[in-house]
């Protein structure tokens, strides 16, 4: 199981006694927690990694069936806490990944401690029952289209992580050509399963204590479903942060990263 | 802003770090039927369908913060007429007097995209034809896979046929039919090939007797145990076969008088050696002929059919061969 290391490109840092898993959304990968990672590394054991077909993961163990669903991902921490041997995890998740760690919390609550979701959304699509998930399936179809228009993009862009690795000139080639031709359809599938996903179902069941943190203007996830989650889920609190966008601890480092401490010391 | 970047043949806006429209140029204004208050001072997002806005959000916003730079991305911005036009945007993050601003350029890919999507549109079609091709291919390899195991049943069967309608009933050897065949064959074989060949007629001694005795389905297991005999008694080459009624006959390829007459006696040997359970005891009476220039088909039947009559009227449980008379 020495590959889950390396699968999912699993990086270890900080001292402390408790360990803090960050776990990147749909389309990023770690080193969107750059800003405030090496904060909490001053106090915690910090873990890093990307999902399986993100960033500098193995590309070739994605798996079309495994990972078309949310169960799939969640099958990577569940991995990467077992190959670790962690416990009392504190599982910070951004976007979709906030679902990710609350899909593992149900399955496995004693692995964890907290959860921290940043911008979590159980469901992207507005409901007819009047739940409001912010999109409707035409604007995602608009997403996909514009994500074909723009694979290039969405290859080279996850492609120098990579590139870095490797000194042998064939295999940064054959790792190129592998960007090139899975990538994009990867970054499709990741687009699909998050974006379609409905995990509202799931939320009564979570039973560790969990923070959400929503940007007042988000731009993907309306309010309302922050103010859904913390409705329905067991134990939970919430936290607004003033600002528009979807990403808080790239915009806003600082604020989230006292929000989460106050969060922790509590 | 610098004049010639106010006028420069391409869209120019610059954002701050939170996506706050804080300078947008001329060209771009035009393009778009905007005035500078209607931009200035809003998000970028108002350009944004939600679409759009997703691409912006989950791609372009993270990229500019982690990398710096985003380049060729295709986006599709609103003008003041709710209208769609699609861009190709490059951004650089840029540090000035401590403010991070964030650069956009911005070109418009009216005739591109028309390529672009004819292109994307051949691509699918393609694929779908390239699908379609396969599955097409793999339905005909079912076919021929169908049709390859038919013709082998078709000929399982034809060869069952052949044998059926080559094959006397009762005792199971070739019939009369496959006899002749076979005797065509040698004689056209002598006469390319000068191959010697000789014949045997086998009639069983007072057949009607056994029939009269122990009746029809005796003498039917009777005629099946001649035919064995006579089966196990012909070499390979042989051919052993049922004339019709109590008469059998074999065929003898390479064959000499001498070598025919030995046969014919080892035959009468054999029968009469053998057990008949059902009658106590049978024998038979051979002719034998060895083909010559002279003959034909008709002929060789008939010196040995001469012959075996000679055997009969020498006493049965005997063989004559026709060169003897």
């Amino acid at each position: 199981m020495n590959d889950v290391m390396k699968r999912n490109n699993v990086k270890v840092m900080g001292q402390g006694e408790q360990t803090i898993i960050f776990a990147h959304g749909f389309g990023c990968d770690q080193s969107m927690w750059q800003y405030i990672a090496p904060t909490f590394a001053e106090r915690y054991r910090i873990i890093l990694f990307d999902y399986t077909g993100s960033g500098n993961s193995d590309i070739t163990a994605y798996q079309s069936e495994k990972y078309s669903t949310l169960q799939g991902y969640m099958q990577d921490v569940l991995d990467i806490i077992e190959e670790m041997d962690l416990q009392q995890i504190l599982f910070i998740g951004h976007s979709i990944s906030s679902m990710i760690g609350m899909l593992a919390a149900i399955e496995r609550p004693d692995y964890f401690d907290k959860l921290i979701m940043i911008g979590p959304s159980p469901c992207y699509l507005n409901d007819t029952d009047g739940y409001v998930g912010g999109f409707e399936q035409s604007d995602i179809n608009e997403l996909l289209a514009l994500m074909e228009m723009n694979f290039a993009g969405w290859a080279s862009y996850m492609a120098p992580f990579a590139m870095d690795q490797s000194k042998d000139p064939k295999l940064t080639q054959e790792l190129e050509n592998s960007f090139v031709s899975t990538n994009p359809r990867i970054a499709r599938e990741f687009a699909e399963v998050t974006f379609f996903s409905d995990y509202r179902a799931s939320v009564p069941s979570v039973e560790v204590p969990t923070l959400i943190i929503q940007c007042s203007n988000d731009s993907i996830v309306p309010i309302e479903v922050g103010e859904y989650l913390n409705k329905h889920l067991q134990n939970s609190t919430l936290q607004i942060i003033d600002a528009r966008g979807h990403y808080p601890h790239i915009s806003q480092p600082l604020e989230t990263t006292k929000i989460i401490t106050d969060y922790l010391m509590n | 802003m610098d004049e010639r970047l106010i006028e420069a043949p391409c869209g120019f806006i610059s954002i701050d770090h939170n996506g706050s429209i804080i300078e947008v140029n001329k060209t771009f204004l035009e393009w778009m039927g905007f005035k500078q208050e209607n931009l200035v001072g809003k998000h970028f997002e108002s350009l944004l369908t939600t679409g759009n806005k997703l691409i912006f959000h989950s791609y372009f916003y993270p990229n500019i913060n982690l990398h710096g730079h985003v380049e060729e991305l295709f986006i599709n911005l609103r003008n003041q007429n709710g209208e769609s036009v699609p861009y190709l945007m490059n951004a650089r993050r840029f540090g000035q007097n401590g403010q991070e601003m964030i650069d956009c350029i911005l070109v418009q890919m009216k005739k591109r995209i028309d390529y672009e999507l004819e292109l994307r549109t051949t691509k699918k079609q393609m694929e779908e034809a390239y699908i379609e091709k396969n599955l097409a291919f793999a339905k005909l390899e079912q076919i021929y896979l169908e049709i390859e195991k038919k013709q082998i049943e078709l000929m399982e069967i034809n060869s069952g046929l052949v044998e059926i309608s080559n094959t006397d009933k009762l005792t199971g050897i070739p019939n009369r039919r496959f006899f002749q065949e076979k005797l065509e064959e040698q004689i056209e074989l002598y006469l390319k090939e000068q191959k010697t060949f000789s014949l045997l007629i086998i009639d069983i001694d007072h057949f009607k007797k056994v029939n009269d005795t122990y009746g029809h389905q005796i003498g039917d297991i009777v005629l099946a145990k001649l035919a064995n005999i006579l089966k196990t008694q012909a070499r390979p080459e042989d051919i052993a076969a049922r004339f019709g009624g109590e008469e059998f006959v074999i065929i003898l390829p390479h064959t000499g008088v001498d070598e025919a007459i030995l046969m014919a006696q080892r035959i009468n040997q054999e029968v009469e050696r053998a057990e008949w359970k059902e009658t106590g005891c049978l024998t038979v009476s051979v002719g034998a002929a060895t083909f010559t220039v002279k003959d034909t088909e008709a002929t060789i039947l008939k010196n040995a059919d001469q012959a075996l009559y000679a055997s009969k009227e020498n006493g049965r449980n005997c063989a004559t061969h026709f060169s003897e008379l």
